[in-house]
């Protein structure tokens, strides 16, 4: 009959390459966690009213880049009241005074202690990243229950600075004294 | 009597050998008009012939038909992905091997069932997107079908559609991505494609890795959609669902860690899935290890 032509199976190869994964995915994951939680506690907490007046100040002691930039990308589409949100990356214990919330990632841990001491008579929330930072003048620690994201809170830790805590944060948090 | 039923058979016998040289003539005619380029007529006295009881066994009819089949494909519907005269001609190469009892042509036969399959799996392969798949799908499991022919190595037609099972699925998890909300039945059959691939070969390192990934990036776009709104029971339940994915993403990404323990890219997986899991120190010892094929490059 006719002559055949010769003809090859072309290679699938290139099209199956998938698109490989980025670690700080889990970060910002992580950090948008954290973000929400703040946010939440922004609502559920209630401040003094001289502290209802300019901006709403989030101090980060320590670096996370992850977080500061969720914390940002929060600041600017959400507001505490009439507040707008600012983000702080304070590097040292007196900055944590002029903040609403003061949050000591797990390196800074051993910051607290003066933390505490720079606050007093403020109304500045605390809240830490370490086990047992609840027990040692946080007002809220972050832990992980069974591989979840969850909150200790300790009630006198955040009264104490003239800051009011709603019920539903107390039940929905591990409270510890 | 007798002689009257003698004469009866012996004009049967005659109507009988007058129609299967007409139909035999039809052949004759179709190889004809083929030799003279005249395609449709060629198509028409061979249509004829394969349709009538006397020449629809005759596997040399069938051959004819095959090779006037694949002309007209040729000539005119090279660049139709859907070419009916393709199809035309694998069918009748097909019916010719098996009505073949001679084997004469079987070989040719088989040559061009493997030019013309071969068409089908490079047709198949040139419509993987977003618009043309369902051709791709079409085309790919007719090239299965008439590959048989050519190649019935189980292992061989395996090895084809693990290869693309593939491409499917990475084809479905772009499309998914271009539209994570509205294209969600794309993930499901990205899952579907490899899990396919994982019931012919479990120890596939791309299906295991880019089965993990899926889950993995499913995961992390959980949280990552969710307002900053929300509330910490409805947060609660984000996590919940995320964890399980995460979970389900572990497995796959352990296996192909277990299978190429120095690939750069399963390494970064586990380290991503155990720090969502808040299981730190394991995420580190992933980063760690890493870390030790960086330095070793």
């Amino acid at each position: 009959m006719k002559k055949l032509l010769f003809i090859l199976l072309l290679p699938l190869v290139l099209l199956t390459q998938s698109a490989a994964v980025r670690l700080d995915q889990s970060e910002e994951a992580g950090a948008r966690i954290k973000a929400i939680y703040i946010y939440n506690f922004t609502k559920y907490i209630e401040w003094p009213a001289e502290y209802k007046e300019g901006n709403f100040v989030i101090g980060v002691y320590g670096t996370s880049i992850p977080l500061l930039n969720e914390l940002n990308k929060m600041a600017a589409s959400k507001t505490v009241g009439s507040q707008k949100m600012e983000i702080k990356n304070i590097t040292a214990a007196a900055e944590a005074a002029q903040c609403h919330i003061v949050y000591i990632l797990a390196d800074n841990s051993s910051q607290l202690a003066d933390v505490v001491g720079k606050i007093k008579g403020k109304s500045t929330l605390i809240v830490t990243d370490k086990p047992g930072m609840a027990k040692l003048g946080a007002g809220i620690n972050f832990s992980v229950v069974e591989n979840k994201q969850k909150i200790e809170l300790n009630r006198a830790n955040i009264e104490k600075y003239k800051l009011k805590v709603a019920s539903t944060l107390v039940e929905m948090a591990v409270q510890v004294k | 009597m007798l002689n009257l039923k003698r004469t009866v058979c012996l004009a049967m016998l005659l109507v009988t050998a007058a129609l299967a040289e007409a139909q035999q003539s039809k052949v004759s005619a179709a190889y004809s008009f083929f030799q003279q380029d005249q395609l449709d007529s060629a198509k028409a006295c061979i249509d004829a012939a394969v349709k009538h009881p006397e020449t629809s066994a005759n596997g040399q009819a069938w051959y004819l038909r095959g090779f006037i089949y694949k002309s007209v494909y040729n000539k005119l519907e090279k660049g139709n992905k859907l070419s009916p005269s393709r199809l035309e001609a694998l069918a009748s190469f097909k019916k010719s091997i098996a009505l073949d009892t001679t084997q004469e042509n079987v070989q040719e036969c088989i040559k061009n069932v493997k030019y013309l399959a071969t068409t089908l799996y490079n047709d198949a392969a040139a419509s993987l997107d977003s618009i043309d798949y369902k051709i791709a799908i079409g085309n790919f499991e007719k090239f299965k079908e008439y590959y048989l022919l050519v190649d019935p190595t189980p292992a061989n037609i395996a090895q084809k559609d693990i290869a693309f099972s593939l491409a499917m699925a990475s084809l479905y998890t772009k499309i998914f991505e271009s539209d994570r909300k509205g294209k969600t039945e794309f993930l499901k059959l990205a899952k579907d494609a490899y899990n396919k691939i994982l019931s012919i070969d479990p120890n596939n390192i791309g299906a295991n890795y880019n089965m993990g990934i899926l889950y993995y990036n499913q995961a992390v776009n959980l949280i990552n959609q969710s307002d900053y709104d929300l509330d910490i029971v409805a947060l609660n339940d984000i996590q919940d669902n995320s964890i399980n994915l995460f979970k389900e993403s572990l497995p796959f990404m352990e296996k192909a860690y277990e299978l190429d323990p120095k690939r750069r890219e399963t390494l970064l997986g586990l380290s991503g899935i155990y720090f969502s899991l808040n299981e730190f120190e394991k995420s580190n010892m992933y980063k760690l290890k890493l870390e030790e094929l960086e330095k070793q490059k």
